[in-house]
């Protein structure tokens, strides 16, 4: 990204130290939302020890903590992630949303290597990791094409599951592609993804109808593009979302940590409720939310503040 | 400009000193909420918006009202959903004072119209500068400047030497910032 400030010096041992203990609660005291800020620090690192550390913090329960894990180690892009991201994609039992993490994440290194790996799982018996794969897939086949796109500069730092569409520019005809259940879903991704650059209340509500789509996968994509938007007018949306207590729970979650990014005054009610919710993955992202809220309403830079603690 | 450009309109009248950052619902419009400011010739507006993650060191941005300078601007790391906050320190290009702000890197900031302009200088006349416009129009509205440049202006004007001044434009506001002396011709 053009404008990350990349001038972080290299901690000391003692701060890795003091970030693996934060993040993998060593002293059972320590609140879920300063783990994750603990992990956030750790990405801006991104270095070898930082993904050693990550990856030894999937032993905690927390399905919420270790999709974020798998997020983190491959936004980090890091290609030493690659061994524990394969064992987490390879668990069975382990929780679908966390799987998915893993293999968007492998997506996210984008090695040619991770085709291989990545179709293993085209028959799985989560659709959602199906159809992460399927993406994954089409995300690292579009890094290495001989002829390659320009991109529009983006405002967001995040490595995408699928770049934005770049021969549509009208709002109308890309919600027409994203909505189309005929049309390959990275083809649907690169038109949500260029709604998101638009950023107009126009665009967010053409993403607010795909709300309906029958994959949950698609679904919890819209609210985490909604947390990077931070545009007021998606709020309505995923208040409903997340009040949809038969949603699935990877959307509700997502639903609640966007709300906790666009950080209007009205959300804060509506975490706090749902902050008692039955589902332990929405409580958990409610708490982070609410972390996230606190943030964005701040007057501190920081949200990953691992370094200057 | 990027379509970007368009998201989160943030309107910011009057900010605290906090520098908090504020979300408020009625911070965003797909508009464009430029101020047009009747009166000048050009009918250009006096601020237009960028996104935030788009101003530069040394470039200018609207601050509490003012135009400034910005000499110094500070990311912060990104978290889940890979936007920043952004730290500006800037100067106001007419008072010299300094303002910070803190701005989520997706929101969209004011950035201030900016003329300089070179005029003759005729006359000063009771701390007003008599310039003349290149269409050899009067221009008299622009005060004479206090301080060192005032007084260096007035003594040069004084031993007869043909001034060019200076002036800068933004946001409805004037003031000359420096000058020199016109070219000799022939």
């Amino acid at each position: 990204m053009a404008f990350e400030d990349v001038t972080v010096a290299k901690p000391t041992p003692e701060t890795y130290k003091a970030l693996e203990a934060d993040l993998c609660n060593h002293s059972g005291k320590v609140p879920l939302h300063e783990r994750f800020r603990a992990l956030f620090t750790l990405k801006a690192l991104a270095d070898n020890e930082a993904v050693d550390i990550v990856g030894r913090a999937f032993a905690d329960e927390s399905a919420l903590l270790k999709h974020e894990l798998a997020y983190v180690l491959g936004q980090m892009k890091n290609p030493h992630a690659h061994a524990v991201l394969k064992q987490v994609l390879a668990t069975k039992e382990e929780d679908p949303m966390v799987r998915h993490e893993a293999a968007e994440a492998l997506g996210a290194i984008g090695h040619l290597d991770s085709i291989v790996i990545l179709e293993e799982y085209l028959k799985d018996d989560s659709e959602v990791v199906v159809q992460t794969c399927e993406l994954a897939i089409e995300k690292i086949k579009y890094d290495h094409r001989k002829e390659k796109e320009a991109l529009p500069e983006s405002a967001y730092s995040s490595i995408d599951p699928a770049p934005p569409t770049t021969d549509e520019e009208a709002t109308e005809q890309l919600r027409a592609i994203y909505l189309n259940q005929k049309l390959p879903l990275f083809e649907r991704y690169r038109a949500m993804f260029a709604l998101r650059n638009q950023c107009t209340t126009e665009s967010v509500l053409a993403l607010a109808d795909g709300f309906d789509d029958p994959s949950a996968l698609f679904r919890h994509e819209i609210a985490y593009v909604f947390g990077q938007m931070q545009h007021p007018a998606a709020v309505p949306s995923l208040v409903k979302v997340l009040g949809k207590l038969d949603e699935a729970n990877m959307v509700r979650h997502e639903a609640a940590e966007a709300l906790g990014s666009i950080a209007t005054p009205e959300v804060y009610p509506v975490l706090e409720h749902f902050k008692n919710d039955h589902e332990r993955v929405v409580r958990e992202s409610c708490v982070v939310a609410l972390d996230m809220f606190a943030y964005e309403n701040s007057g501190e830079l920081q949200y990953a503040d691992g370094l200057s603690k | 400009m990027n379509n970007v450009a368009n998201c989160l309109q943030h309107l910011k009248p009057q900010r605290d000193d906090q520098m908090t950052h504020n979300t408020m619902a009625d911070n965003h419009d797909d508009e464009q909420h430029n101020v047009q400011f009747e009166g000048t010739s050009s009918g250009a507006s006096l601020t237009f918006p960028i996104q935030c993650s788009a101003l530069r060191k040394n470039g200018h941005v609207v601050i509490k009202g003012r135009p400034c300078k910005i000499v110094d601007m500070s990311t912060s790391k990104t978290g889940k959903h890979g936007h920043a906050k952004v730290h500006l320190v800037a100067i106001d290009i007419f008072t010299g004072k300094k303002l910070e702000d803190l701005s989520p890197s997706t929101h969209n900031m004011d950035v201030p119209n900016i003329k300089r302009e070179e005029f003759t200088l005729l006359n000063i006349d009771d701390d007003f500068l008599n310039l003349m416009t290149a269409d050899g129009g009067n221009k008299d509205d622009v005060k004479l400047p206090d301080g060192e440049l005032g007084e260096k202006i007035t003594a040069d004007f004084d031993d007869g030497k043909e001034l060019l001044i200076t002036i800068i434009a933004a946001m409805g506001e004037e003031a000359a910032i420096s000058y020199k002396e016109a070219p000799k011709s022939g």
